[in-house]
């Protein structure tokens, strides 16, 4: 397969030095223009994030196309050769398939089974294909890497569960409470992880904010970010009572709130589930508190355990994207391997064809002496004896396609056959220019 | 009488049960979707079972022991795909659906059988005494089954067990809605389903409204359990594990009293 992949990613390369490189080429010049001017490169496509620099390239000479890319990356990124080498990846073949299929199914992230990665490669398509750079291979190569991606996150939970703490704590609150719908929320004291629960619970439906802090000036300046109502600390007590999802994250020394005050604003407000999150280091709620029935408290510990879970999990459900993305491959590679030995069949069937239109053409004279309907009798009886000797090599050709072994094939056909044999195969694909089925890059996927 | 219906009906819920077991084995809440409309199909069958009772012989369902028992399984059922409908509980079929599986198993051992109705039980409030009845029953059973899964989450949570089946199971809000809905809706209904029972036990006893009988003294039992749990509920405000708790020991009252004390009692038991 004659497709190559180059790149660093957050993994092999420090962020600096991909910044380097992707300032330089989102802004200043047209990549894809200037990749695409060397010759062995037929098809390219490139992508910029924050955390990957790749280009994916259909290449006439593999080598010469891997060393131009290589090449283009040191001189936009004024890297030095030795350096560049340390943080690039090349892959070649199906092995350049797979990675942009675990690419664009969030499998090579640094957050594995974030979304956003998805309609960032589908961005770098839509520039491809503005700036006509694909062509058939690679707009099938894309979309079916759209259509892995859609697959791993239907078929497993690679993208399933909260893998940050403030989120977990979002998860919890749906696990206990429910619907988050017209909750209220209290944060005791103020702090950036707390902030940031608060903010996700909004987001989930929750319906109030309510801040309380020791100095009632920083409750204003904190409910003002939030949009949460402030009240001064002897309120607490109170307003523990209004409260289903507690987030605790003062500086205190002692404990703030005690079994005995939980106790009574349980009894206030009919038992209704209560949540606490504790994530002050040293902690703001008596651990007794969590053995009282209808409450549920989790510290910084149990809410880092509930990341792990999730963390744990989504590797399992890697290993089955993995997979998926295998069959995948397999599936992209016998479509590219019939295309191999697609040009050899038409041009077998168009000499078959050329020979047909010439004898008819010789044999005008008596021809025309049968009847119309005898004459069409004829080229139709001609026409399937072509068709029936053409059918076996022609499916012995896709057969041998698929074991990679058909090359030796196409060459004796050729030559048997005396089909000129100035083109190259891949030349001779039908797709130079972008195909008009397959250019849309937002083809409902 | 045809059991078609009937036998197709158990068939369903078995699948349902089937799918929900699955899908928390699997990990997939597709299965438990699937699951949920296969139990709608099996709820749907067995309808068509009852319809064609009554088509054969009247309003008269439900008065033998079997009959009862896949009368409750239905409503328990029906009650819960309604439920799911709002909170999309669907986990909670896999409590729901084996009961239905067991109780209509139970069922299957007679349906077949013939109906001799002893005299007491003939008349036209019996019906409805009986349906109104187990129609309460039924909701309370659902409000017990939602306590039994609300203790298995709770345990679940309280032991940071989040990895596994807590992620598949519904939350303890939902659970304890569930409850509250079940044991609200179910109080009326039964009560006014004893309240027919009493009415026509002064016909058929003469005189009196009540019999010292296993039965009666048992339903009374159970009204009153569930009377206590909806009053801590509604007035004391009882929430959460405590009332799960007593709903399963309910539960427990309430199946002997379904099932077991009917061949203690001498007038007043299903044939």
């Amino acid at each position: 397969m004659n497709v190559i992949l180059v790149g660093m990613n957050h993994k092999t390369a420090p962020l600096e030095l991909r910044e380097r490189l992707s300032f330089s080429c989102g802004d200043v010049v047209r990549p894809l223009d200037e990749l695409l001017r060397a010759p062995a490169v037929r098809e390219a496509l490139y992508l910029s994030t924050c955390n990957r620099v790749e280009v994916l390239a259909r290449a006439e000479d593999m080598e010469e196309a891997i060393a131009r890319v290589k090449s283009f990356i040191l001189r936009h990124g004024n890297l030095g050769a030795a350096e560049l080498e340390k943080c690039l990846y090349v892959y070649c073949g199906s092995d350049a398939v797979r990675h942009l299929f675990r690419v664009a199914s969030s499998l090579d992230s640094m957050v594995m089974g974030e979304p956003q990665i998805l309609g960032q490669v589908k961005e770098a398509y839509r520039d491809c294909v503005e700036q006509k750079a694909s062509g058939i291979i690679l707009n099938k190569l894309l979309h079916h890497a759209f259509r892995t991606a859609k697959r791993v996150r239907t078929e497993t939970a690679v993208a399933g569960n909260a893998v940050s703490v403030s989120y977990a704590a979002v998860e919890m609150a749906k696990k206990i409470l429910g619907s988050l719908e017209g909750r209220t929320v209290l944060l005791v004291g103020a702090g950036e992880m707390s902030e940031l629960a608060a903010r996700h619970l909004l987001n989930n439906g929750a319906g109030r904010i309510i801040v309380a802090n020791r100095t009632y000036a920083r409750a204003v300046q904190v409910a003002e970010e939030i949009h949460g109502v402030p009240v001064g600390f002897e309120l607490l007590e109170e307003k523990l009572q209004e409260a289903d999802i507690v987030i605790s994250s003062t500086g205190a020394a002692g404990y703030i709130l005690t079994p005995a005050m939980v106790q009574g604003a349980l009894r206030r407000r009919k038992n209704r589930l209560l949540f606490l999150i504790d994530i002050a280091v040293p902690r703001d709620v008596d651990p007794a508190v969590g053995r009282i029935d209808n409450v549920y408290l989790f510290n910084i510990d149990d809410l880092q355990g509930v990341v792990d879970e999730n963390v744990r999990n989504r590797l399992q459900e890697a290993e089955k994207a993995e997979g998926i993305i295998g069959e995948e491959v397999l599936r992209f590679a016998e479509w590219y391997n019939t295309l191999e030995v697609v040009p050899t069949i038409v041009s077998l069937r168009e000499k078959a064809e050329t020979i047909l239109r010439a004898e008819l053409e010789r044999s005008g004279s008596w021809l025309r002496a049968l009847g119309e309907e005898d004459r069409k009798n004829v080229e139709i009886l001609a026409t399937q004896i072509i068709n029936k000797i053409l059918h076996d090599p022609v499916t012995g050709l896709k057969e041998e396609s698929q074991s990679n072994g058909a090359m030796p094939y196409v060459a004796a056909i050729r030559k048997l056959f005396r089909l000129e044999a100035a083109e190259s195969p891949q030349d001779a694909s039908p797709g130079d220019k972008p195909a008009e089925k397959e250019t849309e890059p937002s083809e409902g996927y | 009488m045809d059991t078609l219906f009937f036998k197709a009906a158990l068939a369903a819920y078995f699948l349902a049960t089937a799918g929900y077991l699955v899908s928390l084995v699997a990990r997939r809440v597709v299965m438990a979707k699937i699951a949920t409309w296969v139990l709608g199909l099996a709820v749907a069958l067995h309808a068509v079972h009852f319809l064609d009772m009554y088509t054969e012989r009247g309003f008269n369902v439900a008065v033998n022991l079997f009959e009862a028992v896949s009368f409750f399984a239905w409503i328990v059922s029906g009650a819960y795909l309604a439920v799911q409908a709002r909170t999309k509980t669907r986990v909670l079929g896999a409590i729901v659906a084996p009961f239905a599986v067991l109780l209509m198993m139970l069922a299957s051992l007679g349906i077949e059988g013939t109906l001799a109705i002893p005299d007491a039980l003939q008349g036209r409030l019996v019906p409805i005494h009986v349906t109104l009845s187990i129609i309460g029953e039924g909701l309370f059973a659902l409000a017990s089954l939602a306590g039994v899964m609300y203790c298995i989450q709770d345990r679940q949570i309280r032991r940071r067990r989040m990895g596994g089946l807590a992620r598949y199971l519904p939350s303890l809000g939902d659970l304890d809605n569930i409850n509250h809905t079940g044991l609200l809706w179910g109080f009326p209904l039964l009560t006014l389903g004893l309240i027919v029972g009493s009415v026509w036990a002064k016909t058929a006893w003469g005189g009196s409204n009540w019999a010292a009988d296993p039965k009666t003294i048992w339903s009374f039992a159970v009204w009153c359990f569930y009377a206590f749990l909806l009053h801590q509920r509604l007035a004391i405000g009882w929430k959460g594990r405590k009332i799960a708790v007593l709903s399963i020991a309910a539960l427990v009252v309430l199946i002997s009293a379904f099932i077991g004390v009917n061949f203690l009692s001498s007038v007043h038991k299903f044939t």
